[in-house]
């Protein structure tokens, strides 16, 4: 296979909101690559990534996503659910459990009904979970709570937790926006180099046009809805990724998170 | 701004009026008042020394008082799972949530004393009433509790788990209950300290608990005994407070 994902026309918009989140969307993701994401803020980042991991509805078009097509109206079947990983922008831990328990959270799709339930993983989920945290830098962490963690080390949890799934396909929403510089490139770092040693495509999105430049093989930025380039690294020029941003502070008047 | 003035105006006459309502048509006479203070210091001189000749009474009847909190604390858990499922926003629609809620609202609402009362006509005297009356009592808010509990959840570690593949159940065991747990245990709690202090009383009524022995003593005019029992009730709302502490701490 060598594409892990493929999108074609896809349009979608909130219920209750006039202007589409996706308008017209066409993207395909080579296996194996990594693929940075750009745009400001509302430009349907997120949007973009949850229709991927099978988790927005109502949507038109045509969606597969490891070799297999996603349909608007059901989920996909939970047994390939687990394939997809997602790292979510504002972490989406469960704040008054463990480390290692939230790590286990990412295991649950790859456990017996009765297994996820009563939470007792085998060998193996044990043994994976483990090689994540090691990953991740955060074996010591493994009994803290979650909320007693700063913003890096939440955001070294979601990433294991998303490793322990054993993903094909990792979708990491902003993965490194609420982190300084030094932390962001270290974040990335981890997040790449565990995604290669693992054979998994990875699409990470960001407001930080150097991170992407220096991370992701292949660079797609988006605005309004829509994608307005989609282009090798080499290719991506300064004034085309300022564009993105100036425009939309412009326009909408919700201003830029980042930009250096 | 002016209407606003006019309006604490108004509402300043009102209350100054419905106090003065208040003592001009009671019965106070006030020269009782004056010629009191030497008849509650001989009553309260008749309360010492507390009589401890009751002592076995007085441990029975805190103890079925004791009994009818933890009872009527269990009835009410009982009945505020399924009552709060189906007052909560997240779990039930507005044509179902709307309604209990305002059932709830008009159960608590209905003071326990008022609901031990009718039970004793309903089922005759002794501790059954008062557990009932305080299961029913305090369902009221318990349920309402357990709904905002539910409500409260934050959706964000529900959506991970769905994303990683996990079943329903695995997300109620992995992300709801670790959020609502603390929460449940806390309201839980605090409601059962609630309910060990409203049923001290419920004897008054003959719903059972040492307000039955205190109420005797005190018609009977022994109040060294009444004074006792009232000691005992102080012990154990003292009691309960340093238990209620402690496990608060527990479940922070
Ligand atoms: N739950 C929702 N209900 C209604 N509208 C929404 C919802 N979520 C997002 N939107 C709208 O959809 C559009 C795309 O949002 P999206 O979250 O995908 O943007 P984003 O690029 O991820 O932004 P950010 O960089 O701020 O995370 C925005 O206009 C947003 O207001
Ligand atoms: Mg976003």
């Amino acid at each position: 296979m060598s594409v892990a994902a493929q999108i074609d026309d896809v349009s979608f918009a909130h219920s209750s909101v006039d202007a589409p989140a996706l308008a017209h969307v066409s993207l395909s993701l080579p296996a194996g690559g990594i693929v940075a994401l750009l745009g400001p803020s509302g430009a349907g980042k997120t949007t973009l990534l949850t229709l991927l991991d099978g988790r927005l509805r109502d949507w038109r078009g045509r969606v597969s996503v490891l070799g297999g097509s996603l349909d608007p109206d059901y989920p996909p079947p939970r047994a390939l659910r687990p394939d997809t990983g997602f790292v979510f922008q504002e972490f989406a831990l469960v704040e008054r459990s463990t480390v290692l328990r939230n790590v286990f959270n990412g295991r649950l799709g790859r456990m017996s009904p009765l297994r996820a339930f009563l939470g007792s993983p085998t060998e193996r989920d044990i043994q994976v979970a483990r090689s994540a945290l090691d990953d991740c830098g955060i074996s010591d962490l493994a009994d803290r709570r979650v909320d007693s963690l700063s913003g890096g080390q939440r955001q070294r949890v979601a990433i294991a937790r998303c490793l322990a799934q054993e993903p094909r396909l990792i979708l990491a929403d902003e993965p490194v926006s609420n982190l300084d510089p030094t932390r962001a490139a270290e974040i990335l770092t981890l997040l790449t180099e565990a995604a290669r040693a693992r054979g998994a495509t990875v699409l990470f999105s960001s407001h930080q046009p150097e991170l992407a430049r220096r991370f992701a093989q292949r660079i797609v930025g988006m605005r309004d809805g829509r994608i307005a380039f989609d282009v090798p690294v080499s290719d991506l020029s300064e004034d085309a990724a300022a564009d993105l941003y100036r425009d939309a502070a412009q326009m909408s008047g919700t201003g830029l998170k980042v930009v250096t | 701004m002016r209407s606003r003035g006019f309006g604490s105006f108004i509402s300043a006459v009102v209350i100054a009026g419905v106090v003065l309502w208040s003592f001009v048509t009671t019965d106070v006479e006030m020269t009782r008042l004056a010629a009191a203070g030497p008849r509650i210091a001989e009553f309260l001189g008749r309360m010492f020394p507390p009589d401890p000749s009751v002592m076995d009474e007085i441990v029975r009847g805190s103890a079925e008082t004791l009994r009818i909190a933890v009872i009527g604390t269990l009835g009410a858990i009982l009945l505020s799972v399924p009552l709060g499922l189906l007052a909560s926003g997240t779990m039930a629609p507005p044509a179902i949530h709307r309604p209990v809620r305002t059932v709830l609202a008009v159960i608590r609402a209905i003071p326990l004393i008022l609901v031990a009362m009718l039970m004793v006509g309903a089922v005759g005297l002794g501790p059954l009433p008062g557990i009932i009356a305080v299961a029913f009592h305090a369902t009221g808010m318990l349920a309402k509790f357990y709904a905002e509990a539910i409500d409260g959840v934050s959706p964000a570690p529900l959506a991970a788990l769905e994303s990683a593949g996990a079943g329903p159940l695995a997300r109620l065991r992995h992300a709801i209950w670790p959020q609502m747990a603390p929460v449940v245990a806390r309201d839980t709690i605090f409601r059962f300290e609630l309910n060990l202090r409203e049923s001290l009383i419920l004897g008054i009524v003959g719903a059972g608990g040492i307000g039955f022995y205190i109420q005797t003593y005190v018609r009977s005019f022994q109040y060294d005994k009444a004074a006792s029992a009232t000691l005992a009730v102080v012990v154990m709302v003292v009691a309960i407070e340093a238990f209620n502490v402690i496990l608060r701490r527990r479940f922070s």
